[in-house]
């Protein structure tokens, strides 16, 4: 296990350092002047024209080998030093930091009942095949697999704030805003709702649930339609086998049979695209951040991206391969625990 | 147990729902959406009009300026707004101008400093102190003066970092430089900036000193010779914000001293002392600036000189996708929000939304003629010569090419269809409102014969017999530009199908490469606005200089040709008209300069750019000035039903 663990951790700086260089390769394809665009976003920052292009290119070095700057910026990361985001007008670093707890608290809230549910939901159709319940759970998982969505998202929106008002956009109202930043409320982690407990305000902590359902549902509906197809297939899979048959034979009830031979085998291929599914929340959700206006890592990126802000870009690609590498890891252990005939090497 | 949890979560979450769409929310706050953000809150390093929303707000300068007129100014920390009449401007025998500004009284900052008991300064918020506490203020600190004016001057010259901030060094230095690097590279006759050395940098920081001086507790300017837009760029929410000197020192600010000031110069975004730390004069204190949620928060300062604002508290907040922004303008979430064009008239009919349009902008759109563009594999220009399949690197150095386009362009119907009767068309680089404009100055008109005309004209003939091929470039996104330039392409299809006009969209920042990587572009034609920086069309962020000067913005990027058309034909009408003072005098030329760049066809002058407001029906009190270019003045708005 723990030659396994150290094979494993010697990868993660193989994996970032072909990352980093890709992403660096395709960004010199761009010439100088546009990758200049991050800091002059727009035609009001060059009115100096050429003379202003030439220094803001020798300031930023944009004109130096491609070695050069790569090295330059390899330099610093390995210093801890990500660079500056004008995206987020302030270091890499800080900016995934303060982001990290938005991008965490809604990935928390949608990942646990997308995953919870999945598992219900394909078991009740994987054993109830071609029945009522697998027809009903077969369309609502088709209907979210193919729904868009910046479509389910903004329907939500429409329905739940525009005519009911229930959930608002944002993290906060308005005022729980002015309470957060006020002196008597001590942000410990960034998460609202954890916050708004750890200072005792439940009017907080409220008001940042309410936010949350909106984004959460969208999310949760998303993921869940996919790893619910992925659980049924793999239980009528399960359920075929002779070790679920001898189970029936021995006299085991069938919610026994179901529950514990048929459903803990059938997790593992849930597991995996559980994990992927993770990796890729944590590594933030864009069109659902943008729709609900919450600003986490995934509109960074996005935003990073158009605005060609590379150590923006740069930096984000290390926190998500980082995020990958871990959760990959951490599904791979899982799997002997789930299915003890699987042995890790 | 469960159940009732379960109950009591959803009773407090459901708990606040109900409040009705007709409803206040938030009585005493704004709520401003926008898909824009603040580059930095200290003023001598923005150059966009979105950051000038916090600093506009949070800072005073000298003057303002008066309401909606670009012209006219009011004191602000200034008592009385200097003029030749009141003789607080002076010209000198030698040229020069002298400039002064008597300082009011018992003006504060939102900080203040007051002595602890260890003697050392403790900055508190003014509006926090007690009575007696506002007594033992320590002399200067927070308390703003004239060397506080003179300070936040000589820093945002000395910064040098953006574009505003140069043009106080052009102000002061009456246009001889255009930046502070330039100047003291010039004063100690040296090639590079970083040749200078110690001595050199402070010769030039006394040599700024010398032309801002406090005479009898008032700012004195003393410019060599005229620079008819000093109280334009004195008012502008920029580098002439007016920060507290000990507090700004106290916080890392350029400490006021003559040999270290390169240590300042320039500063990373982030490095800038005064990046995310304010304490100016202005109606509304910083409460939070946000930078990860994107929001920037305002508190009112009680202590403002002219009494408190309306408003407790004002919220921008970025907000890209526009549904969001919209639903949260209906629930009253929000007060004020960006509105795409193209939602304008859906927005009219909601109920409890406002709507004011056609709200005009300093500058004008227009399609710009470049020439000669790079001629080496270049796909804008085909074939690079003149034989139906592209266009020589030079095709619009021929004037009977550019009048030719300009008559097949039809302005009406980019007016009324397009525009939606919103704006009038573009005469020049002039708008309404600066000198130089006058709605009798000629204009072009969709005129298919004439367009013929210089066509058959140009390159001997030879144009209208093979015709051409070529790209027009516009930025992405821009419903207008597209608009703009489809009727052009269809027009000149029509006038001869031997004309044909490719479009094409690109990023900025590919536009830019394409406009700026060498001394010529590589693109003939595209579709922009630029707008001026003050409201004097001349000098070296005038409108006319802008556009018709060969030193201009326009020329720097529109090609050799085009720069030598404006030495031969604007330079000189440009020279004359600035160095005049009398605006009797210097009117007659700036009209003249708009006329001839009509007859010269230099560009394709489309329509005077306009904006809209789109808010809440309970926000009253914006008045929108075009020289601010629509940003927010928020002490006189209020907010009720």
């Amino acid at each position: 296990m723990l030659y396994y663990l150290l094979r494993r951790a010697v990868f993660i700086p193989v994996v970032l350092l072909a990352l980093t260089l890709m992403i660096f390769s395709l960004q010199m394809t761009l010439s100088p002047v546009q990758r200049l665009a991050a800091y002059a976003p727009g035609p009001e920052f060059l009115k100096g024209g050429n003379d202003q292009i030439a220094a803001l290119i020798e300031k930023y070095g944009l004109d130096e080998p491609f070695l050069v700057q790569y090295s330059d910026w390899l330099g610093n990361v390995l210093t801890g030093n990500l660079g500056w985001s004008e995206t987020a007008r302030a270091p890499v670093a800080d900016a995934l930091i303060d982001l990290f707890p938005a991008t965490a608290e809604l990935v928390f809230f949608a990942f646990i009942p997308s995953l919870i549910g999945a598992i219900w939901l394909g078991t009740k159709a994987g054993v109830y095949l071609n029945k009522g319940i697998d027809h009903a759970i077969r369309i609502f998982t088709i209907l979210g697999w193919s729904f868009p969505v910046f479509v389910f998202g903004l329907m939500m929106l429409m329905i739940f704030y525009g005519t009911l008002n229930w959930f608002p956009p944002g993290r906060l109202s308005q005022w729980a805003e002015v309470v957060v930043a006020g002196e008597a409320f001590t942000r410990y982690t960034g998460v609202n709702t954890l916050d708004a407990l750890l200072n005792g305000n439940l009017a907080v902590f409220f008001d940042a649930l309410r936010h949350l359902i909106a984004p959460v549902v969208t999310l949760t509906y998303v993921n869940l339609a996919s790893m619910t197809r992925v659980m049924r297939t793999s239980m009528l899979e399960t359920l075929r086998q002779d070790y679920i048959r001898t189970a029936r034979a021995k006299g085991l009830p069938e919610r026994v049979v179901q529950n514990k031979h048929g459903r803990s085998n059938a997790m593992l291929p849930v597991v995996t695209i559980a994990g992927m599914e993770l990796a890729y929340m944590m590594g933030g959700v864009v069109i659902t951040e943008t729709i609900f206006d919450y600003h986490g890592i995934g509109r960074f990126a996005a935003d990073a991206a158009s605005n060609l802000d590379f150590p923006g870009v740069l930096g984000f690609a290390l926190y998500f391969a980082l995020v990958l590498v871990v959760i990959n890891l951490v599904v791979d252990l899982l799997y002997p625990l789930l299915d003890p005939r699987v042995k890790l090497r | 147990m469960l159940k009732k949890i379960a109950l009591l979560t959803a009773c407090a979450v459901f708990g606040p729902v109900g409040i009705g769409n007709a409803q206040v929310k938030n009585p005493g706050t704004l709520v401003y959406l926008w898909t824009s953000g603040i580059q930095s809150l200290d003023p001598a390093y923005i150059g966009n009009t979105p950051s000038t929303y916090a600093s506009l707000n949070m800072y005073n300068r000298l003057l303002g300026y008066d309401g909606s007129n670009i012209s006219e100014f009011v004191p602000s920390i200034a008592s009385e707004v200097p003029s030749l009449d009141n003789g607080l401007i002076v010209s000198g025998e030698d040229g020069s101008v002298r400039y002064t500004f008597p300082i009011r009284e018992g003006i504060y900052a939102h900080k203040v400093g007051l002595k602890a008991a260890d003697g050392k300064i403790e900055w508190r918020y003014y509006d926090d102190l007690s009575g007696e506490e506002r007594e033992r203020i320590e002399p200067g600190f927070g308390e703003i003066t004239a060397e506080d004016v003179r300070y936040s001057f000589m820093r945002a010259i000395l910064q040098g970092e953006s574009w505003m901030a140069n043009a106080v060094t052009e102000m002061v230095t009456a246009g001889a430089y255009a930046n502070i690097r330039e100047w003291a590279t010039q004063l100690a006759g040296v090639e590079n900036f970083d040749d200078l050395d110690e001595a050199d940098l402070v010769a030039v920081h006394d040599a700024l000193a010398e032309k801002i001086t406090v005479e009898d507790g008032k700012v004195v300017l003393t410019l060599e010779k005229s620079f008819p837009a000093t109280l334009g760029v004195i008012a502008l929410p920029y580098a002439t914000s007016v920060i507290d000197k000990e507090w700004a020192v106290d916080h890392g600010a350029w400490p006021g001293t003559a040999d270290n000031w390169v240590e300042f110069h320039k500063p990373d975004l982030g490095d800038s002392a005064l990046f995310e730390q304010v304490n100016g004069s202005g109606p509304f204190m910083l409460e939070e600036w946000d930078q990860g949620e994107k929001r920037l928060v305002m508190k009112r300062f009680e202590g403002y000189m002219d009494g408190p604002a309306p408003l407790e508290r004002v919220v921008l907040r970025t907000v890209p996708e526009w549904t969001t922004r919209r639903l949260q303008l209906e629930a009253g979430d929000a007060d004020v929000v960006a509105t795409p064009v193209e939602f304008l008239e859906e927005m009219k009919s909601r109920p409890g939304i406002k709507v004011q349009e056609g709200l005009q902008n300093i500058f004008g759109r227009s399609l710009f003629f470049m020439w000669p563009v790079q001629a080496e594999g270049n796909p804008a220009i085909g074939s690079g010569k003149l034989d139906g399949a592209g266009i020589p690197p030079d095709f619009f150095g021929d004037i009977d090419v550019r009048k030719g386009f300009n008559y097949a362009q039809n302005y009406q119907l980019l007016l009324e269809q397009v525009n939606l009767g919103n704006t009038v068309q573009l005469r020049g680089p002039t708008v309404r409102g600066l000198m130089g404009y006058t709605d009798e100055s000629p204009v072009y008109s969709f005129d298919p014969e004439k367009a013929e005309e210089h066509f058959r004209k140009a390159y001997d003939g030879k144009l209208w017999d093979v015709g051409f091929e070529m790209t027009a470039f516009m930025t992405e996104g821009t419903e207008l530009a597209n608009a703009a330039l489809s009727v052009l392409q269809q027009n000149l299809a029509r006038i001869n199908p031997k004309f044909r006009l490719k479009i094409q969209a690109l990023p900025w920042a590919t536009i830019s490469d394409r406009i700026y990587t060498s001394t010529n572009p590589s693109i003939p034609m595209a579709y922009m606005g630029w707008g001026p920086d003050y409201s004097d069309p001349g000098g070296p962020l005038g409108a006319a200089t802008y556009y018709l000067a060969s030193t201009g913005l326009v020329a720097g990027f529109s090609g050799e040709g085009y720069r030598e058309l404006m030495r031969q034909e604007f330079d000189a009408l440009l020279d004359e008209a600035w160095k005049l003072n009398d605006p009797d005098e210097r009117r007659p030329i700036y009209e003249r300069l708009q006329v001839m760049s009509h007859e010269l066809a230099t560009t394709q002058f489309l329509w005077e750019d306009y904006t809209h407001v789109v808010s809440r029906d309970w926000v009253d009190g914006y008045v929108h000035n075009m020289i601010l270019y629509g940003a927010w003045d928020f002490y006189n708005i209020t907010k009720s039903e």
